[in-house]
This record gives C-alpha cells, structure tokens and sequence, in this order.
C-alpha cells in the first residue's frame, strides 16, 4: 500500500487481487445482491486511490480497507434507504430466495439459507462485526481498530452479535 | 468470572488467540462450569455455521471493471505528472538564471535610469554640432574643387545643409559661381548664396559677379535676384554687363526691366 501511496499504482492491482473475494464476501454477506456488492467493492478501491495519502502504514492494512469498507457499505445503505422501497424488495428476494431454495439448500449445504436469513435480520452494526470476524484473517485488535474501540470490546461485541445471531437461527428453525 | 470476562475467553478460545495454558485453564473453567459449556456449545455452532457459509465468487466483469478503472487513474496521474514534472523542471532548471536574469534587468534599468537622469549638457551638444559642421565645410570645400560637375553640386547642396556657413564657404561657393565652368553648378552656387543675402559680404559677391557672368540664365537669375533684394548696388554692374557683354536680347529687355524696378 505504501507503493500505492507513493504513485505506484500499478501495485493497486496486487491489493485488488488479494483481498477482491473477502471484500465481495463481506458486501455479499452483509446482504447485498452479487452485481451491487460487485459495485461496492470497486467503490471501495476507488477511495483506496482517492484517500491513498491518508494512509499513514499505522496499523493494518485490512483494518483500514474494511474501515472504508464499511463506509461505503454505509453510504450505499443511506442511499437506498431514501427509496422507500429498498428494504423491502430485499426482504422479499431474500424470502422468495429463501423459500425456492430452502429445501435444495438443506439438503446441499444445511442450514445455510436459514443462517443467511438470519443474518439478514440483525442490525447492520452486527452484521458487520460477525462477517469481520469470519474471515479469520483478520485478528481481533485488527477489528477493533476498524470498528474504532479496544480488543476486548470488540471479541465482547463478536461474541453478543453471534448469540443474537443464533437466537434469530433458532427462530427461523422452529417457524 | 463475570459475564464480560467469559465473552472475551470464549473468543479468544474459540478463535485460538489463546496461549497453550491459557487455553488449558479455560477449558477446565468450561469443565467444572456446565452452564458456561452450554452456552461456548451454542456460540461454538454458530461461529462454525458462519465460517462455513459460502460466498460466490465475484464475476470477471469486476475484474474487468477494476483494471478498466485502474489503467484510466494512471494515465490520469502520469499526464498530471508529466505536467508537473516539466514545470517543476523548467523552474528546477532555469532557477538560478531566472533569478540572474531578474536581477540583471534590475541593474540594467537602475543604470540606464541614473543615466538618462544626467540630461545632456548644452556644451557637449554645441561641440559634437560644431565638429559636424566643421566636417561638413570639409567636405564642401573638397567637393567643390573636384573636377566632376556632379561633385561640385553635390558639394553646393551639401553647403546648403550648413546652418551658419562661415566665410570661407561663402567665398568658397562666389567663388564657384565666378568661375566654374558648369552653368548648373553656378547656378546651384546662386541658390546656395541665397540663404545668407542678410549676410553684405554674399550681396556684395553677388554684385560683383554679375558683369562677369555670361550665360544668359545666369544673367536673368541673377537679375531677378537682385530686383528681389532691391539691391540699388547691382544697377551700375549691370550696366557695365549690358556695355561689355553681347547680351542677348530677351536678357538684355529683363535686365533693362529689372534696373528699372530696382530704381
């Protein structure tokens, strides 16, 4: 990154290539369709290359690409909140998904659908955390630098979203 | 342990942020605790389920889209570069002779100014405008003694450029028209002496010369002069003219008529 921030940036393309798939893991799994996920995370390398001054090499690289990260999930999510109708479209394709797809996707991949389902259901600030914490790459003093508060409130914060997360799980299982 | 304490154990366990003995206390922590093994169980089951939830892979077009984006930023910052860099060079460069070109344009306007502050003293003018004058009588002087008729012209018409002539051109150009054989030079020399007929010496030359002049059109330019000037001196010269000289008739009528407008 460091190259990037001198000029070089053609090493853009290396960052591009490590990190593109958890990126799009992250917009994906916070809810969004693959082609705006697709979209955030170009949105993402795009603030890389407009704020490429402010990174000062402090701390972790991923730490400060997924704080933008969240920003421009943010950012999208303010958007399309000012139509009405976003939130509830994505409800229904989600359901519509879900249920179309419910029984193949317990037979393949368990209870996949039903954990995406979930999740969908919980605050974005949790969301966000869970999926920052599966991809194992990133430690938690990593995530807490994104999230902005210590290591310790961020494993206390990892560990109450995944309890809410499971309670949403068990209350889709029984319905 | 509290509640807070457990949460952060159980993810650092969970995620194998834990020491070796760390991790073996917690475990027996877990052990003696049932209520606390449930609930690392249900957290366990969970953390498992979403690290194993899959994730599409993003489409080629990203790829495309990403490269696309990337290869117009750095055309964009090469020709900001290019740009910055000629004109941080040029000035890098040129720096130091800019600033001597600046700085000698400085001097050069202080100087020229202290000298065109100095005016010009008359005596410097008067003296170059002397030594012109002096070389311009020189030069009279020298031409009108050259035996080419076009020389002695030019050397009348340079004397008719001299603001005061002095006696010597003066008596050098009566001298032209006494006895120079070409009419055209006398003539001019008769023009010439006109500028200085407040002068009595050119008058007097001028009377002098008539009763030896014996071209017609010098008898009748000097004529006409004379009756211009008034000059009552020229009457008896004349005279003498029409006595001595064959004059020719038409001359002789004029000269006649112009002694008599001068009476």
């Amino acid at each position: 990154m460091m190259k990037v921030k001198s000029g070089d940036l053609d090493k853009l393309g290396l960052l591009y290539e490590r990190y593109k798939k958890r990126l799009f893991g992250f917009f994906y799994n916070l809810g969004n369709n693959p082609s705006v996920s697709e979209d955030l995370v170009q949105n993402v390398f795009l603030r890389i290359l407009k704020y490429r001054n402010s990174y000062t090499g402090e701390g972790a690289f991923t730490a400060w690409m997924f704080r933008m990260a969240r920003n421009v999930n943010h950012d999208h999510y303010k958007k399309i909140s000012k139509e009405s109708t976003y939130r509830k479209v994505l409800l229904e394709d989600t359901e519509v998904k879900s249920a179309n797809d419910l029984d193949d996707a317990l037979e393949q991949k368990g209870n996949e659908v039903l954990l995406r389902k979930a999740l969908t259901r919980l605050p974005v600030e949790k969301r966000e955390i869970l999926l920052l914490s599966k991809y194992r790459e990133m430690r938690f003093h990593e995530i807490a630098e994104v999230l902005g508060c210590s290591e310790g409130a961020a494993k206390v914060r990892v560990h109450r979203a995944l309890k809410d997360l499971r309670t949403i799980f068990l209350q889709l299982e029984m319905t | 342990m509290d509640k807070e304490k457990f949460e952060i154990l159980a993810m650092d366990f969970m995620s194998g942020e834990m020491s070796h003995e760390a991790a073996e206390d917690f475990r027996q922590f877990l052990e003696k605790n049932p209520n606390y093994k449930e609930e690392y169980k249900q957290l366990e089951s969970i953390w498992t389920k979403v690290d194993a939830m899959q994730t599409p892979d993003p489409s080629t077009e990203m790829d495309e889209t990403f490269y696309g984006m990337l290869g117009q930023e750095i055309e964009k910052s090469k020709k900001k570069r290019g740009w910055n860099g000629i004109f941080s060079g040029f000035f890098t460069v040129l720096k130091p002779q800019l600033v001597y070109g600046v700085l000698l344009l400085g001097v050069g306007f202080l100087v020229g100014l202290y000298f065109n502050s100095q005016e010009a003293q008359p005596g410097e003018i008067m003296v170059s405008t002397d030594e012109t004058a002096d070389v311009r009588q020189k030069l009279v002087l020298t031409l009108l003694e050259q035996p080419s008729a076009n020389q002695r012209l030019q050397g009348v018409s340079e004397a008719n450029k001299i603001e005061d002539a002095d006696n010597i051109v003066i008596q050098a150009l009566l001298q032209t028209l006494n006895n120079d054989a070409n009419v055209n030079v006398r003539l001019a020399a008769i023009e010439s002496l006109t500028n200085y007929v407040d002068n009595p010496v050119v008058r007097q030359g001028l009377v002098q010369a008539i009763p030896h002049q014996e071209s017609p059109i010098i008898q009748i330019t000097l004529a006409n002069l004379m009756v211009a000037l008034q000059e009552k001196a020229s009457i008896e010269p004349f005279k003498q003219l029409l006595k001595e000289k064959q004059v020719d008739t038409t001359v002789k009528k004029r000269i006649e008529k112009s002694i008599q407008s001068i009476i």
